[in-house]
């Protein structure tokens, strides 16, 4: 699994952006994403456009947590949401790994509506790893999401941090990788 | 209705018609004639899109034709009931573009004439010039009927369509084309990708034509690319047991005036064409109509013979009969009244690809390519086709499915057939259980034909979807959705698959036409799981991609015409095309501009900001533009881009720059080459006589490359930390900082 994190300022522009990768299960926390190197910009291609559904789904969820609100299924990418009190939105790009896999058949018979690529693999469905929308996943990332929140708003509240501006500082970096690295 | 790309189709002969009402459809297409000859038909049509609905007085009954039949003119077209006709189609004006489709979806199920001429008739027309015969004669003009076609539904009440057309399909090659059926998989499909290859060939030649310009403002326009494919596409299909569409609903038998023993001759016709070596397959129900026609040579043949024949064949044939005088010399294009046939709008990818159609871009005019008949001819056509329609076909169909309604379907909707259905199914007994006892899945109904895969014509599986394939292409939208519904179950009980996935097919497309439904909620949820399991059966249980393509692809364009939360469901079709490697590159491409004319479509709700899909619709733009240049068409890329320009101006700031730089830095990169590629393809003659002609906007495009140096007057604003003003916080981070590399930590 690969996470692209942002946050996003009121005006959509990124305060904040991080890659890594999963450290579950014997992860090393690099990010690997099915792009090549040349294409990075399609993780912020799809998050921009999931900004749609961020702005649908806003009204009609009552929580800061939106969960999972997104999925462009040509990269199998899942988009999970935060929002925060003062109009910035945490933005979380998760990635299942590709997996060659002969035996599955398409993805046809499976659930429609998130899209199933057919050449993912989803193993056992138990860890969150491989099961980019199933409860673990979601209360993993709930987890992670709240953390960064509370380190986030202690940034937000430094007297040299004005809103809007790019978070540039290395604590909260550390801070975000951590949790990453602590429930992701 | 004729093809507006058609270059110039049927002229209304300036001495036969006194305002008729083929002058009210022609009008349709206002910009018919512009001066662009060079362009490709196809894309001439890209233009013609917002074409105004015709107006509903156009009137059916008086026609400028010569008519030799003595019967009364079509006794029903006289006292049009344009009741309902109001209803017309709600979605007209509200979806302008997805009209074009659904009419075309709707022409693409046309019935089927199979043509059967005697030698002497073939021998008369291809002096003509028609080296096809009879068929080739009439061929063009079944496409369309002009005038308005009234069919009466099967609750009573009547609609006219302006748009109605059958398909003359020539009878010896019904059978031969369906026998040779199994050629390897996909070639169908590679024949598809294969004429939008050429196609964009000979677009990209025909240098400096202006690219189909998409509508800016009314966005969901259809590419001409993308009406070419699906047409392609859904005249690919030739007949098969499992639908009914391709088996003829009637038959043209013809005779000319020079036959020795006419009335022998038709008898003979008919019985080669009923019982001979000649005869239709097994599956293929052998109830459809017989029309006879008498060709009369006007030149060399007396008139007054010919009407004592044409009486003898009323008295011996019914009035299934038409005398049809055409002229038996050549025409050619210094001739008076002469006018240029029409080209065939449904060519299988066969046909296209053999040249049929290939005639138009001959540059000599006159040759042997483009054939012209005598003004007199095509009105004495147009006529016959006319009369075949509305007098013989459409009642003898209205009746079949009256008939089978009442006495199959009515019979399966009773009480009784209901018990029959569920004992069969639970018990393994039931009435008719030759082999059902012992079957797999407890009783299938023992009418299916394990070893050869069809239904005998005789059985009520096959007459019930006969019967729902009739009211489909009468466009009776409920009858045949609900008989669709019916029978699904009846296949898979039988594991009859390919039954099974079109009995799924049709019946959602049936469903998404019914206007009347548009308001009623049509669940979602199920059309989505019909179009699963339709796919499914198609793909994998009879591995028929050329099927399963159609299946999608109408599904994908039923559903965006829909509008609101249909539209992403359409895309996620549209998406699911793509994923299963259907489409070659080519197509790929098209379906990754669906997929943004799918978001595009969709309009925020009720005046609010949100609900719409404008950043993913720009999305999938951009990535369409970057393949159509990976593929070399830069001019398709830059339309691709523009129009992606257009659908970010709403979510963007005033100055079009993308709040993220990695999506700026590339769509930049993008923008240049795209503007490079089309300058090079056109020779670099943009830069000669640079502002006049091109249509692309590069100015506006070169503006916005140093817009970049704009982001900077941006920074000044002073931030509010104090987040009360939730609106209030437009300021940028500064950008003075040297690296840009955060988000790569």
């Amino acid at each position: 699994m690969s996470y692209y994190f942002t946050i996003l300022s009121p005006t959509d522009t990124p305060i904040f952006n991080i890659a890594f990768g999963t450290s579950k299960g014997g992860g090393d926390g690099i990010a690997r994403f099915r792009f090549p190197d040349t294409a990075q910009y399609m993780n912020q291609f799809i998050i921009h456009s999931s900004l749609d559904i961020l702005e649908e789904a806003q009204w009609t969820n009552g929580g800061m947590y939106l969960k999972h609100i997104d999925t462009y299924p040509p990269a199998a990418a899942y988009i999970s949401a935060f929002l925060t009190p003062s109009g910035a939105r945490f933005l979380l790009l998760h990635q299942p790994p590709l997996v060659p896999n002969p035996a599955s058949s398409s993805g046809l018979g499976s659930s429609s509506l998130l899209g199933s690529s057919g050449n993912t693999v989803r193993g056992s469905s138990s860890t969150i790893a491989t099961n980019p929308t199933g409860p673990q996943t979601e209360e993993a990332v709930r987890q992670f999401m709240n953390e960064v929140y509370e380190s986030y708003v202690k940034t937000a509240m430094s007297p040299f941090y004005k809103q809007g501006m790019e978070i540039c500082s290395p604590v909260f970096r550390t801070r975000v990788t951590a949790a990453g690295k602590k429930w992701l | 209705m004729t093809s507006p790309g058609d270059a110039t189709p049927v002229k209304p002969p300036p001495s036969f018609s006194p305002g008729s009402g083929r002058n009210a459809s022609k009008s349709r297409y206002p910009d018919e004639h512009e001066p662009t000859v060079s362009i490709d038909a196809e894309l001439a049509e890209a233009r013609s899109g917002s074409s105004p609905t015709p107006p509903l007085s156009a009137t059916t009954a008086e026609l400028p034709i010569r008519s030799a039949s003595p019967q009364s003119r079509s006794v029903r077209s006289s006292t049009p009931q344009l009741g309902r006709s109001s209803l017309g189609s709600p979605l007209e004006g509200r979806f302008g573009g997805s009209e074009d489709i659904r009419s075309l979806i709707i022409r693409a199920f046309s019935p089927t004439v199979a043509v059967y001429a005697s030698d002497d008739t073939d021998e008369l027309v291809r002096n003509k010039g028609f080296k096809g015969g009879f068929w080739e004669l009439i061929r063009p003009y079944g496409e369309t009927v002009p005038g308005k076609v009234i069919i009466r539904d099967s609750i009573g009440s009547s609609r006219a369509w302006e748009d109605y057309g059958v398909r003359f399909v020539d009878f010896k090659g019904l059978g031969r084309a369906a026998a040779g059926r199994d050629p390897e998989r996909g070639s169908r499909l590679a024949q598809i990708e294969e004429v939008l290859d050429q196609q964009l060939g000979s677009a990209e030649g025909s240098l400096g034509h202006p690219v189909p310009s998409k509508e800016v403002l009314g966005f969901p326009a259809t590419t001409p690319l993308t009406k070419l494919f699906l047409r392609q596409l859904l005249s690919a299909t030739p007949a098969a047991p499992h639908e009914t569409f391709g088996h003829p609903v009637a038959s043209v038998i013809a005779i000319s005036s020079r036959n020795e023993a006419p009335l022998e001759t038709l008898r003979q016709l008919y019985a080669e064409s009923t019982t001979g070596d000649k005869r239709l397959p097994d599956w293929v129900n052998q109830e459809y109509l017989r029309y006879y026609v008498l060709v009369h040579d006007e030149e060399r043949d007396d008139i007054t013979e010919s009407t004592k024949l044409y009486d003898q064949m009323k008295r011996h044939f019914g009035l299934h009969c038409h005398l049809l005088r055409l002229r038996s010399s050549q025409c050619v294009v210094t001739d008076d009244d002469s006018v240029q046939v029409p080209h065939c709008e449904w060519l299988s990818p066969q046909e296209h690809l053999s040249g049929v159609g290939e005639a138009e871009t001959l540059v000599d005019l006159g040759a042997d390519g483009t054939p012209y008949l005598f003004d007199s001819d095509v009105s004495a056509i147009q006529s016959f086709i006319r009369e075949l329609i509305v007098q013989s076909v459409i009642p003898f169909m209205e009746n079949r499915v009256a008939v089978w309604n009442d006495q199959v379907a009515s019979r399966r909707r009773g009480i009784s057939g209901r018990f029959m259905t569920i004992s069969r199914r639970w018990a393994g007994f039931g009435s008719s259980s030759k082999s059902g006892i012992g079957g797999p899945g407890g009783g299938n109904s023992g009418n299916y034909d394990t070893e050869q895969h069809f239904y005998l014509p005789d059985t009520p599986e096959a007459i019930l979807r006969k019967m729902a394939d009739f009211a489909f292409m009468l466009r009776d939208w409920k009858l045949a959705s609900s008989t669709y519904e019916m029978i699904r179950p009846d296949y898979q009980n039988d594991k009859a698959w390919k039954y099974h996935a079109g009995a799924h097919e049709m019946c959602v497309v049936s469903m998404l036409l019914n206007p009347l439904a548009m308001s009623s909620k049509i669940k979602l949820e199920d059309v989505d799981r019909m179009v699963e399991n339709g796919c499914y059966s198609y793909l994998t249980r009879c591995e028929d991609a050329t099927h399963a393509l159609r299946c999608l692809a109408l599904a994908v364009e039923l559903l965006k015409s829909r509008g609101g939360s249909a539209t992403e469901s359409a895309a996620k079709w549209a998406m699911r095309v793509m994923d299963f490697g259907l489409v070659g590159s080519i197509g790929h491409i098209l379906f990754m501009e669906r997929v943004a004319a799918c978001y595009a479509s969709k309009t925020p709700a009720g005046g609010a900001k949100w609900g719409a899909r404008r950043r993913k619709a720009g999305m999938w733009s951009i990535l369409a533009a970057e393949q159509w240049l990976k593929a070399g068409h830069p001019t398709l890329a830059s339309a691709c881009f523009e129009e992606a320009e257009h659908l970010y101006a709403d979510v963007l700031d005033a100055d079009g720059v993308f709040p993220m730089p990695e999506i700026q830095t590339f769509v930049d990169n993008l923008r240049h080459a795209v503007k490079v590629e089309y300058l090079q393809a056109r020779g670099f003659e943009a830069h000669a006589e640079p502002a006049a002609e091109d249509p692309l906007g590069t100015e506006e495009i070169s503006e916005k490359l140093d817009k970049r140096n704009h982001r900077r007057s941006l920074i000044g604003l002073p931030g509010q930390l104090n987040a009360g003003n939730l609106m209030n916080v437009g300021a940028r981070d500064p950008e003075d900082q040297p690296n840009d590399d955060f988000e790569r930590a």
